[in-house]
């Protein structure tokens, strides 16, 4: 149980993304702008099952979820 | 009163001459029709010719996130040929292909180009599972393979690809309930301006890494080793994502550019055609006025 993040069921990468919004958000003014562009992420997906496509959600959302659902189990 | 009598077969004379099926009386009408279709032509070639000038100057952009991002992909695989990683051939265990496409269309075939692809890598493993990144690549993939859909991601590819949209897909592909043995990400292999190619690349499962023969030359703890291999997902999808974009702003480019040609093309048949047939009613008015003349003078 080397990474506290780990426990809480983030992912590597949304720790890393965490991390790098962290880091964007503490420059300076002009340079955060351009930055904070690099960060954006607006994707929209949907789960397939047998065939038929599944309700569209957003990706941020869904992620946001299933790590509050991982945090609950215990971690592996 | 013969001209009266020869007008009809007359008319027909000069729409003959121009358009064999028009009926008769249709002279006139046709002359508009041809001067619509010219406009609605020339409208398009206008439409084409922006979006061409759109995609060049979005093209520069791309193509220098494509290299940043290849090398940076490239950076990351560097570790798995130093430690010579081979995709795990294992039974049972499921293939997961993810295919990088985009949402927009009037791109040329870069995305049947891509479903091509995969539907080849489908008939040799029938069972493996897809994530289709892309409204036009779902569309053609669900239609044949909507049994293999797993995940489908919309919204990708309207700007130049971000790395947190790597990672938020990276994270939902490694969220999958599926055990994979490997992953294969398909997209398009900038080629040159003009040409590109559906290639696959290979993601590996943790499994794979760990039976790499040079493995032992890195000390990687277990614990860590799973997020090596989300971060190098992420990074791989990232490369493929940009590389994808890259070839879909080039591939614009190009067609929207045939697309003007050929409009350029049609505005020039029409013109001749439209400038003939006036020319014929013109001659025709004129043959009815002097037989009109020469009948009232007998």
């Amino acid at each position: 149980m080397a990474f506290a993040w780990k426990a809480s069921g983030l992912t590597y990468n949304k720790y890393l993304s965490v991390a790098a919004r962290v880091v964007r958000r503490s420059l300076k003014d002009d340079k955060r702008l351009a930055a904070e562009r690099r960060g954006e992420m607006d994707l929209k997906m949907a789960k397939w099952k047998n065939g038929k496509q599944g309700e569209h959600q957003n990706v941020a959302d869904a992620n946001a979820a299933s790590m509050a659902e991982a945090a609950g189990s215990p971690a592996s | 009163m013969l001209s009266r009598a020869v007008r009809p077969a007359l008319k027909a004379g000069a729409a003959a001459s121009v358009r064999p099926v028009a009926a008769p009386a249709a002279t006139y009408a046709t002359l508009r029709e041809i001067e619509q279709r010219l406009k609605s032509i020339s409208n398009i070639e206008k439409i084409t010719k922006t979006m061409k000038i759109v995609a060049s100057t979005k093209l520069n952009r791309a193509q220098r996130a494509m290299t940043e991002s290849r090398q940076y992909g490239k950076t990351s695989n560097n570790v798995f040929e130093q430690a010579e990683t081979k995709p795990l051939e294992s039974e049972g265990k499921k293939t997961l292909i993810v295919v990088s496409g985009s949402d927009k269309g009037l791109c040329g075939g870069i995305h049947s180009g891509l479903s091509k692809q995969v539907r080849r890598m489908l008939v040799e493993t029938p069972d493996a599972d897809l994530v289709v990144l892309g409204e036009k690549c779902k569309a053609q993939l669900s239609r044949s393979n909507s049994k293999n859909l797993v995940l489908s991601f919309s919204n990708v590819g309207k700007n130049i690809p971000t790395f947190a949209e790597a990672q938020a897909i990276a994270d939902q592909i490694s969220l999958l309930p599926g055990d994979y043995a490997s992953i294969k990400i398909v997209y398009n292999k900038f080629v040159n301006a003009t040409s590109y190619e559906a290639t696959p690349i290979e993601a590996f499962s943790e499994e794979a890494i760990k039976e790499s023969p040079n493995f032992s030359a890195f000390e990687i703890d277990d614990e860590v080793l799973t997020n090596f291999r989300e971060y190098s997902l992420s990074n791989t999808l990232f490369w493929a994502l940009a590389e994808g974009h890259a070839c879909e702003i080039s591939a614009r480019r190009n067609a929207m550019d045939n697309a003007s040609k050929n409009a350029g093309d049609m505005i020039g048949k029409y013109q001749i055609l439209y400038n003939r047939t006036r020319q014929a009613v013109i001659t025709g008015e004129l043959v009815e006025i002097i037989t009109g003349a020469s009948a009232s003078e007998e």
